[in-house]
């Protein structure tokens, strides 16, 4: 493939966010559920190998501190974006989200030809990215609730405490299903990404995959019509097809 | 030689009057004088009375003299005032005279160094000097004095309390004395009422009594105390364990050994009346004592004899008593309280909950403890100090929350809170759900976040393994 088939997806801003988030998210997820699921002889091989259960808690509430700065981060760079800098707010869900999730269903049990055709990020993305997005939002906040009990009872209600503990690990539990369950299918285990979506570490992405994924994109870029880019695409796809026959 | 040639004799009569006489008892040859004699003291109803109004019986039981050692003696042999028709009417002041009297004739006889070469004797005799009389027939008797060694006792304990049923004293280097008198009763209530008396006073029987000799009672004491090993082992191998003998081995002698706990002869078992038990544990703890028996264990005790509440050794254990200010005892206090608290079978006529220990082993402090404790046990890593039971609920003071205001409660919550956490606010307590599970009335913050996420977590795992099961679906129909 030339360099020509590639296109720039991602600013170095992005990879390096997504490796904080990978990274604090992953540890965050060790040092949380096996606190969570303390009484698992895997957790607490895990936290007598962390060195004890203080460290554990210490090493889960600082990666919680990098966590809660990138989270800030991205809120806040993507705020000042969209205001002053004019980047598309590619992530706001539209209506034509929800037409496309019922459109891909259809598709899926055979009643469209065609998946629905996406522009830069498709609904299934959004739904991940806002999920995660408030989600960690809660656990930041429930999580520093957790951490300073004393100085929030001094203006919150004594029950904000264990309601804050059944907000963090039920949120902990709900964002991890997501990530592991949607996000590293989509990533990794898709038949048609499998073994590794390189987009995020590379920044970029084949003009192929655009024109399966993200066709209004593609369109917009190239400046074609985006009947035009479905139906080469279906032609390529029709011939390779024919090939491998 | 006399004496030597009259033992022989004796033990010669004795041999003749048991194997070939047994059942010709009554034909003893005894003297004509004593046959005599027997004519009129053999019949009941003859009596002497003394001065001060006491009397005794002038009754000889003739088939017990007949079986005496002294059968072969004449009744002037020790009677010496009567003789043949001499019977002289005699005056004494009390029976205690008369006996001190009667007894004199014995020395004739039984020389006093004869005497005091029995160990046993010469404190008696040293008494005597001093003029304390002790009567021979008080331990011997009179006209059916035997062999001491010989004679037919049904037991040990009543060959022993022949002396020790009497007024027995015994004194100390230091001054101290101690009464040596057993009173039968007491020994029959025990539960040691089968044992002989040298089964625990071992180097003691009819024929040895050795003399010794303690610096103090409390000395006598722990020594008597390592009797009980000789049975008891696993007890004593326990209480090697224990603060009490730490202390002891310490050079404390005042640190309690086994019979300042359980006795020495009126040795009884503790559980039919537990309040018996924490009133042992008052002789040396008095102030915990008060303070528990004004607590809603300590009142259930004592005010209705309740027999489920806990008292001392249910915490502290009997015999290896462990030092309570320990971290290690410390962390196993859930486990005290959950022995009762845990147990539906126990807490549950008093209307309380079982789920109090498993609410606090789930919650932040719970599990932090039981961390702590598998790192210490595992790693020896050591641990900081996390709130038990005690710390909010007290210890020996724990008094029930249902009878007081709930405001006082808090209140009162609040300051074991700032023990830890310093700068805790008034309603710091309430982040803690009081051992309740939570529910739309008590943490309806807390129960309606639960159930949000108990629909919804479920719904989108659903949701999300059915959008990969139909993608993967229609890859593979599209190929």
């Amino acid at each position: 493939m030339s360099d020509n088939n590639k296109i720039r997806r991602f600013s170095a801003f992005r990879i390096a966010e997504h490796w904080v988030f990978m990274i604090t998210f992953s540890i965050l997820v060790i040092t949380g559920l096996s606190q969570k699921f303390y009484s698992l002889d895997l957790s607490m091989w895990l936290i007598f190998h962390l060195g004890g259960i203080d460290y554990v808690r210490l090493i889960h509430r600082y990666t919680g501190i990098i966590f809660l700065i990138a989270t800030s981060m991205h809120v806040i760079t993507g705020i000042i974006g969209i205001a002053f800098r004019r980047w598309q707010p590619s992530m706001v869900i539209n209506k034509k989200d929800f037409s496309d999730a019922v459109h891909n269903i259809k598709y899926y049990l055979g009643m469209e030809d065609h998946p629905a055709i996406c522009d830069r990020y498709g609904y299934r993305q959004k739904f991940e990215y806002w999920g995660v997005l408030i989600g960690s939002i809660i656990m930041v906040f429930s999580g520093l609730i957790l951490w300073f009990p004393v100085s929030v009872t001094r203006f919150l209600p004594g029950e904000i405490i264990p309601a804050a503990k059944v907000l963090h690990t039920n949120q902990a539990l709900l964002i991890f299903a997501v990530i592991a369950l949607w996000h590293i299918y989509n990533s990794i285990f898709s038949p048609e990404i499998f073994p590794l979506d390189k987009g995020i570490f590379t920044g970029t992405i084949s003009r192929e995959r655009m024109a399966l994924e993200h066709p209004v994109e593609l369109a917009r870029i190239e400046n074609k019509p985006v009947e035009e880019i479905l139906s080469a695409h279906r032609e390529t796809e029709r011939h390779e097809n024919s090939e491998v026959n | 030689m006399k004496g030597r040639k009259k033992i022989i004799f004796v033990l010669a009569a004795f041999l003749w009057m048991c194997v070939v006489l047994p059942a010709q008892a009554g034909d003893v040859d005894i003297s004509d004088e004593a046959q005599k004699c027997l004519g009129c003291h053999a019949k009941h109803g003859l009596m002497k009375t003394f001065e001060n109004g006491d009397s005794i019986k002038a009754y000889v039981d003739a088939e017990k003299f007949r079986a005496s050692a002294h059968n072969s003696l004449r009744c002037s042999g020790c009677h010496t005032d009567f003789a043949g028709d001499k019977h002289p009417k005699r005056r004494f002041r009390s029976k205690e005279q008369y006996k001190i009297k009667a007894s004199l004739a014995c020395r004739t006889c039984h020389t006093c160094d004869q005497i005091r070469a029995r160990s046993i004797h010469a404190k008696l005799l040293n008494e005597e000097e001093s003029g304390k009389a002790h009567p021979c027939t008080n331990c011997h008797g009179s006209h059916a004095v035997m062999p001491v060694g010989r004679k037919a006792y049904k037991n040990e304990k009543q060959y022993c309390l022949k002396c020790h049923g009497y007024k027995l004293g015994m004194e100390f280097k230091n001054g101290e004395k101690l009464s040596l008198k057993m009173d039968l009763a007491l020994l029959q209530s025990s539960v040691h009422k089968k044992l002989s008396c040298s089964d625990c006073h071992f180097g003691f029987s009819n024929s040895q009594h050795p003399q010794r000799n303690f610096k103090s009672l409390r000395n006598f004491s722990i020594a008597n105390s390592e009797i009980c090993r000789r049975c008891h082992f696993d007890k004593y191998t326990k209480t090697m364990e224990s603060i009490h003998y730490t202390m002891f081995s310490q050079g404390n002698l005042n640190a309690p050994a086994c019979t300042d706990c359980h006795g020495s002869h009126s040795v009884l078992h503790f559980g039919k009346e537990r309040k018996l038990i924490a009133q042992r544990c008052r002789k040396c703890h008095a102030g915990v004592y008060e303070i528990y028996a004004n607590s809603v264990h300590g009142k259930a005790l004592f005010d209705e004899h309740n027999q489920d509440v806990p008292v001392c050794i249910d915490c502290h254990t009997a015999h290896d008593i462990k030092n309570p200010l320990t971290l290690d005892y410390r962390e196993r206090i859930p486990d005290m309280c959950s022995k009762c608290h845990a147990n539906k079978s126990v807490v549950s006529k008093y209307g309380l909950s079982t789920d109090v220990v498993e609410t606090y082993l789930s919650d932040f402090h719970g599990v932090t403890l039981s961390f702590y404790r598998k790192q210490r046990e595992e790693f020896n890593k050591p641990a900081r100090l996390i709130a038990v039971c005690t710390d909010c609920h007290g210890t020996h003071n724990i008094i029930s929350t249902r009878s007081t205001d709930p405001a006082i409660v808090k209140a009162n919550l609040v300051k074991r809170c700032r023990q830890c956490h310093k700068d805790a606010a008034k309603n710091f307590p309430d982040a803690w759900l009081s051992h309740y599970e939570p529910t739309l009335a008590n943490a309806p913050l807390v129960f309606i976040v639960t159930l949000i996420y108990k629909i919804f977590t479920p719904i989108m795992a659903i949701g999300i393994i059915l959008q990969i099961i139909l993608h993967i679906w229609r890859y593979a129909v599209n190929r």
